[in-house]
């Protein structure tokens, strides 16, 4: 209890030291929550986005039912398929007139349906595999009846890359960040160390145990953390409420969310980061 | 209490202690004397361990300087209250703080803390600068703010380092009564001092130290 009240009032005392190693570390787990806040977006758009994963098969316009029957019944057996949507000349027709509405009339003038039937085929999102899609496009390039594969090939590959690639860089953006507020925490207890060395000393003389003498310096370097952490969260929260307002906003903008666990998640790294970077610079040092 | 045995104790090439043998019994008052660079503070900071001897061993109040862990260091340190020649108070707190702290560390509650700390106050005469920081005291009062701190745990040894050094003579006086005020109530007191006028006639015993050698040990 003494401890606590020794880390508050040495909080107090060395309140510059702390504001700035507090920015510091709201700095660091600021861009970090910045960074999973991204990874939770891309994330979740693109589960709205299945369409990406959907190869269109033109089909040749003098197929009979039995063709198509026998198509369909192969594309079932294939693992990857998830859905399978079969439409015909009339059905792309009927579409074709409800998605245009009031323009429909322009297509009074055809005496004969210009459409072609398709199947649409949607891939299993999860465990997508790049490989078995292609070994499935070519499987039915062989087929005379289907005149040409739609396959986002190029958008599906980039997304995914793009998505990966994002991945990747956030994780050495998170651990970079990580590293440097453990940093920050390392670097102020071990000032705040040295500016009570003497104080530190006559403790010592007076019997007092090792654990008495780290325990404030813990507790501030911890409180510091925590307090880094609300403030990141905090910015995240302005960013993403300024993103919102934009006037002029772009649409996707509208839609970022914060997630509930970054409201755990960035007091919680503060903390646990600025216990490891207390405890390290204690750790180190002789007294 | 204590007892050195053969202790040697060198600094790099300088040997501030050789081969010193003595030991004290509870309840003593006894002088370390001798010129400067005898190696009067060595033999304190040995029995406060705050520095290992060399060769030989220490032993204080039943406790081995062989055998004694690092981790016991602070329990033993809680039987010697210190004296210092230059204070080492903390300057940012309070009288009252600067005494506290010898008990807080030792996690006694605040009200018994309280009332310890204004017995000790009262026994140095202080008692109406509880809350003056040690700036506003005058260097007499700080050094008597010192021994309060030492006391107030109530240790069985008693060192102090030069503790009258920058004191004109009434200060000394008067920090001297404190001294046998304390030693009469049982405490063993170890002073390290150059000043023969106070131990002179007192019928104390004197360990006087010379280039690290023990000297004499007789009566003042
Ligand atoms: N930390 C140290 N490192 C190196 N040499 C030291 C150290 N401490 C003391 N010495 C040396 O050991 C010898 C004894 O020093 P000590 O401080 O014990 O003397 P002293 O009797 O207390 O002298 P004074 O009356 O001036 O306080 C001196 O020669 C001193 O220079
Ligand atoms: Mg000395």
């Amino acid at each position: 209890m003494y401890s606590l009240k020794l880390a508050l009032k040495s909080l107090w005392y060395d309140k510059w030291i702390n504001l700035l190693s507090i920015v510091s570390i709201a700095t660091g787990l600021f861009i970090l929550g910045t960074v999973l806040l991204s990874l939770y977006n891309i994330e979740r758009a693109t589960q709205n986005m299945p369409e990406r994963f959907t190869i269109t098969l033109f089909l040749n316009e003098k197929i009979s039912k039995k063709d198509v029957d026998l198509l369909i019944k192969r594309l079932k057996r294939e693992s990857i398929v998830k859905e399978i949507d079969y439409i015909s000349k009339e059905d792309a027709l009927k579409e074709l007139k409800t998605s245009l509405k009031d323009a429909a009339y322009i297509l009074e003038g055809l005496d004969e349906n210009p459409l072609f039937p398709s199947i649409v085929i949607k891939v299993r999102r999860e465990n997508f595999d790049r490989d078995r899609v292609e070994a499935l496009i070519k499987k039915l390039k062989g087929f005379n009846q289907i005149d040409e594969i739609i396959y986002a090939d190029e958008i599906l590959e980039s997304i995914q890359d793009v998505y990966s690639g994002f991945k990747f860089v956030s994780l050495g953006v998170s651990l970079l960040f990580s590293v440097s507020v453990v940093f920050v925490c390392y670097s102020t207890v071990k000032i705040l160390f040295f500016r009570r060395k003497e104080e530190i000393e006559v403790y010592k003389l007076l019997g007092a145990t090792r654990s008495f003498i780290r325990a404030p310096f813990i507790i501030e370097g911890t409180i510091i953390g925590i307090v880094g952490g609300v403030a990141a969260l905090a910015g995240n929260y302005l960013l993403v409420s300024l993103l919102k307002g934009m006037t002029n906003p772009v649409a996707v903008l509208k839609l970022i969310e914060i997630p509930v666990q970054l409201m755990v998640i960035l007091p919680v790294a503060g903390l646990v980061l600025g216990l490891t970077g207390s405890t390290i610079a204690l750790g180190r040092l002789k007294y | 209490m204590i007892g050195f045995n053969q202790v040697t104790k060198i600094y790099d090439n300088i040997t501030a202690l050789r081969n010193v043998t003595f030991s004290i019994e509870k309840g003593e008052f006894v002088f370390i004397t001798g010129p400067s660079g005898a190696g009067k503070s060595t033999l304190l900071k040995l029995v406060y361990l705050a520095e290992r001897p060399d060769e030989g061993s220490i032993n204080i109040a039943g406790w081995d300087t062989e055998t004694l862990k690092e981790k016991a260091i602070p329990y033993l340190r809680r039987n010697i209250g210190i004296v210092f020649q230059d204070f080492k108070l903390l300057y940012n707190k309070t009288v009252y703080d600067n005494i506290a702290i010898a008990l807080r560390i030792r996690g006694i509650k605040e009200a018994e803390i309280k009332d310890r700390v204004h017995e000790v106050l009262k026994m140095v005469n202080l008692r109406h600068k509880t809350d003056s920081y040690p700036r506003e005291l005058s260097g007499g009062e700080q050094q008597r703010i010192t021994i309060a701190r030492a006391i107030v745990g109530e240790p069985t040894v008693l060192i102090a380092d030069e503790p009258t050094g920058n004191l004109d003579v009434d200060n000394t006086a008067g920090i001297m009564r404190i001294f046998r005020e304390i030693n009469a109530k049982g405490t063993t007191i170890l002073f390290a001092t150059h000043n023969r006028d106070l131990f002179r006639n007192t019928g104390l015993r004197v360990l006087r130290l010379d280039n690290g050698n023990l000297v004499s040990d007789e009566k003042g």
